[in-house]
C-alpha cells in the first residue's frame, strides 16, 4: 500500500528511514538525506527544473509493479531490492552506492533517500545464462515513483537483461540503476524508457566494467513527457570493453535529454558509441555526452557516433559531443555527427522503385534505428517496440 | 494506348543552369535505343529528369509515356506506369535488407489505390522464389538478400543489383545511367546479359541506354543511336554511327553541328 509522506521540501530523518530495515541501511539513507539537504539544485542547461520541482513531487512510498517478464534463468536471484537487503543483506551492502552514489546529485540523493522499489539481480560467479530476463517497472497515476535498481555479476558471469519503465504511470519517475560487471562478466543489456506521455523522469544509468568485462548495452528512449537520464559506462577493468548504442524518438511536446559519459580507466579499453535520433513534430532531443580518457587509461580505443534525423522542420536535436584525454598513449579516437533531414537521394531513389513517400520515409527511419532495435533479445518485444515506433514516425 | 516514350522540346535546370535545352526523342517500345554523347552534355540528366529527380526543374516541355504527361507524376507513380531508372550511382540506404527493399518495390507497384495493401501484396512464398532464381540469374550471392542495400557493396555489386531489381521489378521502359561506368569486363557481361534477358523475355519492352563509350553497346545492341551535344539531340541514325563515333570521337559531329571553332 502507498504510504503518504510528506513533501520532498520538508523531508526528515523520521520520514525516510524504514523501521523493519536493517541498520546498515537506515545509516545509508540517512547519508542519501544528508548529501540531499547539502546539493544545492543542480543547473541543467537544457532541461527545464521547473518539470521536476521538488514542490509539486509528493512522495507515495512504494508505488511500483514489477514485473518478471519470463522464467528467471536458472541459478540467477532475482526479487525486490527491498527484499533482497534482507535475504542478500552482504551482497547488497557491498554494492549498493558503489556505481551511483548519493554525492552526484540532489536527484540521485533523494533516490538513495527515499527509494522504496526496484530489483536485484545477481549472477554467480562463472554462470552462463542465456535466456533474457525481462523486468518492467511501472507505477500508478498520482505518484512519484523512486525505484533503485541493482545488477552484479560476478566473476565470468553471463546475463542477457532487459530493464522496461512501461506505463501511464506518474508523473514523477526517479529511477536508479547500477550495473556491475566483476572480471570477465559479460552483460547484454537493454534499458527501456517507454513511459506514458505524461511521466517526468529522470534516471541514472551506470555500469561500473571490471578486468575483461563487457557490457553490450543498448538504450532505447521513447516515452515520457520529460527525460533525463545521466547514463555512464565507466571502463575501470584492463580490457574492459562497451559497446553502446541508443535509439530515441521525440515527437510532439516530448523533450528527451540523454547525457552519456563514457569513461576509459583501465589499459586496453574499448568502446563503441552509436547513438541515433529522430524528432518529430515539436519534439526536442539532447545528445549531451562525454568521453573522457583518464591518466592511467593506455592503448585506448574510442569511436563516437551520433546522428540524428528531422522529421518536420519545428523539431529539434541538440549534440553536444566532448572529448577529454588526460594520457598521450591513445590507440584510436574517432567521432562522426550528422543531423538533418532524410536524404532525398534515398527519397528518390526509392520512389523511383514505386515506393511511395511516406513508405519510403518510413523505411529509412526504420533503417536508420534497425541495429538498436536488432539488439532487444526477445523478438515479441522487439516486435511491440518496432511497432510502436512505426506508427509514430 | 501507345507505350512510345515522348520527350517533346524538354528543357531543364539545375539552380539557374539550364542544361537540357530542348530536347527532342522518341524510344519505341521493342527498341533499343541509345544516348551517346560527350560529358557534360546533360544525358545523365535527361535520365534523372525523366525519372523526376528533384534537384532538376523542367522548364518547359513536355514527357509522354502511356497516354500520360508524366512529369506532372509523382516519381513513384512514373515507377509504376513501367518506367524504371537504373542509377549511375546507386543509392545505399543502411538498415535496410536487399530483401525487404526488393519486396518493397514489388508491393508498391502492386498497390492500387483504395485497396487493402494486404490483398495486393506478392505472397512471401511467390517473393521468395523470384528473388532466388533472379539472384542466381545474375549470380549474385544469397547472402545479399540480407545485407542493407548497398552499404557497403562494390561498383560492381551495386549494379548487379541495379539489374535484379530491374528483372525484378519487369519495367516496360528501362533507362540505363551509364550502367558501364565502374564496370569490369566479366561485370559488364553479367549485367547485359541480365538486360538482354529481359528484353527477349518481353518483345515490347523498351531501353533507353545512356553511355558514354561504345564499349557497352556490343554486348546491349542498341536498334537506334542518338547523339546529344550541349543539351540537345544533335544527331539519330542505326548502331553503325555507334562505330563512327568510336573511331572518330565526337569532334567531327560537333564541327557538324556547331561549326569551326566552336
Amino acid at each position: 500500500m502507498a504510504t503518504k509522506l510528506p513533501a520532498i521540501a520538508s523531508l526528515s530523518a523520521a520520514d525516510v528511514l524504514v523501521a523493519t530495515e536493517p541498520a546498515w541501511l537506515q545509516t545509508w539513507r540517512q547519508h542519501g538525506l544528508s548529501a540531499f539537504t547539502a546539493h544545492e539544485m543542480p543547473y541543467w542547461r537544457r532541461t527545464d527544473l521547473t518539470a521536476y520541482a521538488f514542490a509539486d513531487m509528493q512522495l507515495t512510498g512504494d508505488v511500483g509493479t514489477f514485473k518478471i517478464g519470463a522464467d528467471a534463468p536458472a541459478g540467477v536471484i532475482v526479487m525486490p531490492l527491498s527484499q533482497a537487503v534482507h535475504d542478500h543483506a552482504a551482497l547488497v551492502q557491498a554494492h549498493l552506492g558503489s556505481a551511483v552514489s548519493a554525492k552526484v546529485s540532489k536527484y540521485a540523493a533523494l533516490n538513495a533517500a527515499t527509494w522504496r522499489d526496484g530489483w536485484f539481480v545477481y549472477v554467480p560467479k562463472n554462470l552462463e545464462t542465456t535466456l533474457p530476463l525481462h523486468l518492467t517497472q511501472g507505477f500508478g497515476a498520482g505518484n512519484t515513483l523512486m525505484a533503485r535498481n541493482l545488477v552484479v555479476l560476478e566473476r565470468g558471469a553471463h546475463l542477457t537483461l532487459v530493464e522496461q519503465l512501461h506505463g501511464d504511470g506518474g508523473p514523477y519517475s526517479n529511477v536508479v540503476s547500477e550495473l556491475i560487471l566483476v572480471d570477465g562478466a559479460t552483460l547484454k543489456y537493454t534499458g527501456m524508457q517507454t513511459w506514458g506521455a505524461k511521466v517526468h523522469h529522470v534516471g541514472h544509468v551506470v555500469a561500473n566494467v571490471g578486468n575483461n568485462a563487457t557490457i553490450e548495452w543498448a538504450a532505447i528512449n521513447t516515452g515520457a513527457l520529460h527525460q533525463h537520464i545521466e547514463a555512464e559506462t565507466n571502463l575501470v577493468g584492463n580490457g574492459s570493453r562497451v559497446d553502446w548504442m541508443a535509439a530515441t524518438v521525440a515527437s510532439d511536446g516530448q523533450r528527451l535529454l540523454t547525457a552519456p559519459w563514457l569513461r576509459h580507466v583501465g589499459r586496453s579499453t574499448e568502446a563503441h558509441m552509436d547513438f541515433k535520433t529522430v524528432v518529430k513534430g515539436t519534439g526536442y532531443a539532447t545528445f549531451d555526452g562525454m568521453i573522457k580518457i583518464e591518466g592511467g587509461s593506455t592503448d585506448t580505443v574510442t569511436r563516437l557516433e551520433e546522428h540524428a534525423l528531422h522529421l518536420s522542420p519545428q523539431a529539434r536535436s541538440d549534440s553536444i559531443p566532448g572529448l577529454k584525454i588526460d594520457t598521450n598513449n591513445v590507440q584510436k579516437a574517432g567521432h562522426a555527427s550528422t543531423s538533418g533531414e532524410v536524404d532525398d537521394e534515398q527519397l528518390f531513389y526509392m520512389q523511383a522503385r514505386g515506393i511511395s513517400k511516406a513508405e519510403a520515409v518510413h523505411m529509412i527511419v526504420m533503417g536508420f534505428f534497425e541495429p538498436v532495435l536488432d539488439r532487444i533479445p526477445l523478438e515479441s518485444l522487439r516486435e511491440q517496440v518496432t511497432a510502436a515506433i512505426a506508427a509514430r514516425i | 494506348m501507345s507505350s512510345e516514350l515522348v520527350i517533346k522540346d524538354l528543357h531543364a535546370s539545375i539552380g539557374d543552369k539550364e542544361i537540357l535545352k530542348g530536347v527532342n526523342l522518341t524510344v519505341k517500345p521493342g527498341t533499343i535505343h541509345a544516348i551517346m554523347g560527350p560529358n557534360g552534355s546533360g544525358k545523365s540528366t535527361l535520365s534523372n529528369t525523366i525519372m523526376g529527380h528533384p534537384s532538376y526543374t523542367v522548364t518547359s516541355g513536355e514527357v509522354w509515356y502511356k497516354g500520360q504527361n508524366i512529369l506532372e507524376l509523382d516519381v513513384d507513380q512514373r515507377a509504376k506506369l513501367g518506367l524504371f531508372l537504373a542509377f549511375q550511382y546507386p543509392v545505399s540506404i543502411p538498415g535496410v535488407t536487399v530483401a525487404n527493399f526488393l519486396r518493397a518495390a514489388v508491393n508498391g507497384h502492386r498497390a492500387v489505390e483504395g485497396k487493402d495493401p494486404r490483398e495486393t501484396q506478392i505472397p512471401m512464398a511467390q517473393f521468395r522464389k523470384d528473388i532466388r532464381e533472379k539472384m542466381a540469374a545474375l549470380g549474385v550471392d544469397e547472402a545479399f538478400a540480407r545485407r542493407y542495400l548497398n552499404d557497403g557493396f562494390s561498383g560492381g555489386e551495386k549494379k548487379r543489383i541495379e539489374i535484379l531489381q530491374m528483372s525484378m521489378l519487369k519495367p516496360s521502359m528501362a533507362i540505363m545511367d551509364e550502367t558501364d561506368s565502374g564496370l569490369d569486363i566479366d561485370a559488364l557481361k553479367v549485367v547485359s546479359q541480365g538486360v538482354n534477358t529481359l528484353v527477349q523475355a518481353n518483345a515490347d519492352m523498351g531501353v533507353l541506354v545512356i553511355t558514354h563509350y561504345q564499349r557497352l553497346l556490343n554486348y546491349i545492341k542498341p536498334n537506334v543511336v542518338s547523339v546529344m551535344m550541349e543539351g540537345r539531340i544533335v544527331r539519330e541514325g542505326g548502331p553503325e554511327l555507334a562505330l563512327t563515333l568510336e573511331e572518330r570521337g565526337y569532334d567531327f559531329i560537333r564541327e557538324e553541328v556547331f561549326g569551326n571553332g566552336n
